[in-house]
């Protein structure tokens, strides 16, 4: 049911890109950390099961009852332009911020139309002017499970609701945007999709989720935000809405998906003038993506991924380019 | 089949009830809350206590009030009532904001002000900046870029000119013991405590007139946020049964007028000339270089102008310019010595190998731009414990300023001494030596920080001395913040504590002898 299994056309599929929303966010003149995390989730994932068998959170394919999808996926992001609130700019003081990402995934078929997911990602930041220390370390550990809720028109067209939960597993620092490693905030996310395969090929899908975001805590006793001064160190992190649409063409080994995507957060200030960014911002971004997904011939299992990314617009975060390379291994108990 | 479809069903559900669960309460709760006052005594002979600024307590005259027999006040009276009978929830919401005491509440409002203008200009295409103009404050740059400095003068300004209007307002009060009207009239709600404290004239009128003026030189651009606080004060005070039109009145132009007498000290005062021109700010290193010292250079990028080089000229309330320079300690150890690669090198150990708990530490108190700054931090935790001592308005006055006063005092003695000496941030002397927090755009000796926690501390313990370990614990803590953070060296940290705190001296000596002791 693996790398090689075209016959299961059902599973030829949507991959609507992305954007593993509760990790999301979208960095403050970042896109650093969450933003490459965000398309890892996608990515590590995508990269599981058959050809063309993608396997995401956002996507609409399953992994079938009782198959192991793990891998590692690499993920370099960077910016030197950001948006501080609506104004693009660049700043010397932290010149192009570059976000390295290593992240092992797993997905497991539970049964035919309940799969559990796993991320948890390595990130490391890194600032090429001023003097501010990059950070490095473990990021937010997501699972996720995912139920196919339908299936019509011949299979046709499927939907899925998926649950997920998001937690840091380090204590990395919350407030140093944007260096931060992740939005340090437990999430919990609901999201729907629907995958249609329209045939000689070609798919396409879409997907919503809506995320609540916890409550952070920051280092210091007192923050200014959104036009106000806040004394706890208690920061409220607005919820985000995202959606995203994808379209493409798979054939054989190798599936070509497009997906734009856009993502808004549901309250949050913007970055000040000369500022730095901070967690609550309102972060928004809306981010093409193409990626190319070839199933290794010889080595059953195996599957290589390559994808990249580009944020066309958005708001207190950073116009950032992010490419991402992986290999995954499927097994069957 | 069947069962297997309603497990699924139900594990979905289970996690959608978690979400919605988890999405209801994320409330935050402010660790300042003001409860209503109730001052444990009225300080009847503040009226006495010595003044900094003005002649004495009858410098502003304030003419007496009518009888409370009067017609005229007896109308005031009727006004309040009519009132009280349609109070709006808005209305009570400021009844009960301002009860919680309105210097404490002022200072709120100021931290929140300091935190708003505390921004450095952007950078111009051309890598200069532009400066912050009081001329045009809704600009780009916004007037003022409220840096330590900037804010530690600011604070001042706002609590010595409240602390001398308030001793002035306790001296009329009780030459005139005028009741408040919920005293007078039981037909009249006390709906703010208001104690046994005489109400002409009133307190929150002379707070908000003093208050408003202030701030507005100092934040002109906040005006119209500044102006509404202030009315509402006043309004607080009457809706309350508080204070009558008339005791309101008096206050506002007592208020008023101590504003003008302190808004002619602050037109020279020196702080016009704190910016300096360029040819000075090169003067600075080229007299570093003449002494075989690294000058100091912005990291800033692109390079800022030094902050406020001439802020070391500016006026202190409790020590003259001798002895401004009668207090900077020693030169640091030079860039070249032995010490200086020690103290480096200790730096360096921070910047590779600090645990989390260290950068915590830096980060609780880095305070750096877009904040309250470390005067303003000071006054939070002050706040804190001025609230609890539950003291008069006029003493509540007094604390904020000594504090405050300390920390202006604090912000000259350290910026004389960082621009007498120009020495180089550690990142200077090693560029792999990064940073956990922001660097200052200012030479690194001696640490702000380590300057204004010496003098907030030493005046801290003066006033609670039961919690004097808690203070000298925080001022530590402040201190050697800006090491975990690597941006200075032990010698600024260790040095600039016992400045700060020799600097405090002189305005606990002002204290000991005010009358109020």
């Amino acid at each position: 049911m693996c790398a090689g299994d075209v016959a299961a056309p059902a599973r030829v599929a949507s991959t609507s890109i992305a954007v593993e929303v509760p990790s999301a966010g979208g960095t403050p003149l970042a896109n650093g950390p969450p933003m490459t995390k965000r398309l890892l989730g996608a990515a590590g994932l995508l990269l599981c099961a058959a050809p063309l068998r993608a396997q995401t959170i956002d996507d609409g394919i399953l992994l079938s009852k009782k198959t192991l999808c793990a891998g590692v996926v690499y993920g370099h992001n960077s910016w030197t332009e950001y948006w501080e609130g609506t104004l693009k700019r660049e700043n010397g003081n932290v010149g192009t911020v570059t976000t390295s990402t290593v992240a092992g995934m797993a997905t497991y078929g539970l049964t035919g139309r309940l799969n559990l997911l796993a991320t948890l990602p390595f990130v490391s930041t890194h600032a090429s002017g001023g003097t501010l220390q990059g950070q490095d370390g473990l990021q937010d550990l997501t699972l996720a499970a995912k139920f196919q809720a339908f299936s019509v028109a011949g299979d046709r067209l499927r939907g899925y609701v998926v649950g997920t939960y998001a937690v840091p597993v380090s204590d990395y620092v919350p407030d140093l945007f944007p260096l931060s490693l992740g939005m340090a905030s437990q999430r919990l996310s609901g999201r729907g999709t629907l995958s249609l395969r329209a045939g000689k090929g070609w798919f396409a899908g879409a997907t919503a989720a809506y995320t609540w975001r916890d409550n952070v805590t920051l280092d210091r006793p007192a923050y200014f935000t959104d036009g106000q001064l806040f004394l706890t160190d208690q920061v409220q992190m607005p919820n985000t809405f995202q959606y995203a649409v994808n379209v493409g063409y798979g054939r054989g080994r190798l599936s070509v998906p497009v997906t734009y995507t856009q993502q808004n957060t549901l309250g949050g200030g913007d970055i000040r003038r000369q500022d730095a960014p901070f967690i609550s911002n309102r972060m928004n971004f809306k981010v093409l993506d193409a990626l190319v997904m070839y199933h290794l011939p010889k080595l059953d299992g195996l599957a290589l991924r390559a994808q990249a990314a580009y944020v066309i617009d958005g708001r207190n975060v950073g116009q950032s380019t992010t490419v991402l390379a992986g290999l995954m291994y499927t097994v069957h108990f | 089949m069947n069962a297997r479809k309603s497990a699924h069903t139900s594990a979905v559900l289970t996690l959608a009830a978690a979400l919605a669960a988890t999405g209801c309460d994320k409330s935050i709760t402010s660790s300042e809350p003001l409860p209503a006052l109730t001052p444990a005594g009225v300080d009847a002979g503040a009226g006495t206590w010595k003044m900094l600024v003005l002649t004495g307590p009858t410098q502003i005259a304030v003419p007496p009030p009518s009888p409370v027999s009067a017609s005229d006040y007896q109308a005031e009276l009727t006004q309040i009532k009519d009132a009280q009978r349609n109070l709006t929830p808005e209305q009570r919401a400021a009844i009960d904001y301002w009860s919680g005491g309105g210097v404490l509440r002022w200072n709120q409002i100021l931290r929140e002000m300091v935190a708003r203008f505390n921004l450095p200009p952007a950078p111009r295409d051309n890598g200069t900046y532009p400066a912050p103009d009081a001329e045009n404050p809704f600009g780009d740059p916004q007037f003022p870029f409220s840096n330590p400095p900037y804010a530690a003068r600011a604070y001042a300004y706002v609590s010595v000119a409240q602390f001398e209007a308030l001793k002035s307002a306790w001296a009329y009060k009780f030459q005139y013991n005028r009741p408040s009207p919920s005293k007078v009239d039981s037909g009249i709600q006390a709906l703010m405590p208001t104690g046994d404290l005489p109400a002409y004239p009133s307190e929150d009128a002379v707070l908000s007139g003093v208050t408003a003026e202030m701030m507005k030189l100092l934040f002109p651009a906040a005006v119209e946020e500044i102006t509404l606080k202030a009315a509402e004060q006043r309004n607080a005070a009457f809706w309350s049964g508080k204070a009558s039109p008339s005791d309101i009145t008096a206050g506002l132009a007592l208020g008023k007028a101590v504003a003008v007498v302190f808004t002619a000290r602050a037109a020279t005062d020196g702080m016009r000339a704190a910016v300096g021109t360029k040819a000075q700010w090169d003067a600075f290193a080229a007299n570093a270089a003449a002494k075989g010292e690294q000058p100091w250079t912005s990291l800033d990028s692109p390079p800022r102008p030094p902050m406020l080089p001439f802020f070391g000229n500016v006026k202190a309330w409790t020590l003259t310019p001798a002895d401004i320079v009668a207090e900077r300690p020693g030169p640091p150890p030079s860039t070249s010595s032995a010490q200086m690669r020690q103290e480096l090198a200790e730096v360096k150990s921070y910047s590779d190998n600090a645990t989390r708990e260290q950068v915590a530490i830096a980060n609780k108190w880095a305070d750096g731009a877009g904040t309250y700054t470390p005067p303003g931090h000071w006054n939070d935790i002050a706040a804190e414990h001025i609230r609890d001592a539950r003291w008069s308005e006029v003493r509540t006055a007094r604390a904020f300023a000594l504090l405050n006063m300390s920390l202006h005092d604090a912000a000259v003695g350290c910026w004389e001494t960082k621009y007498f000496y120009f020495n180089p941030r550690p990142t200077t002397l090693d560029s792999s030596a990064k940073t956990a927090i922001g660097v200052p755009n200012f030479p690194a000796y001696t640490s702000g920080h380590s300057t204004f926690s010496g003098a907030s501390a030493a005046v801290l313990e003066y006033l609670f001395p039961a919690h004097s370990a808690d203070f000298e614990a925080m001022m530590n803590e402040a201190s050697i913040s800006r090491l975990y953070g690597s941006i200075h060296y032990r010698s600024d940290i260790e040095i600039g504590k016992d400045h700060g705190k020799r600097i405090a001296g002189y305005t606990i000596k002002f204290a000991r002898e005010d009358g109020a002791h």
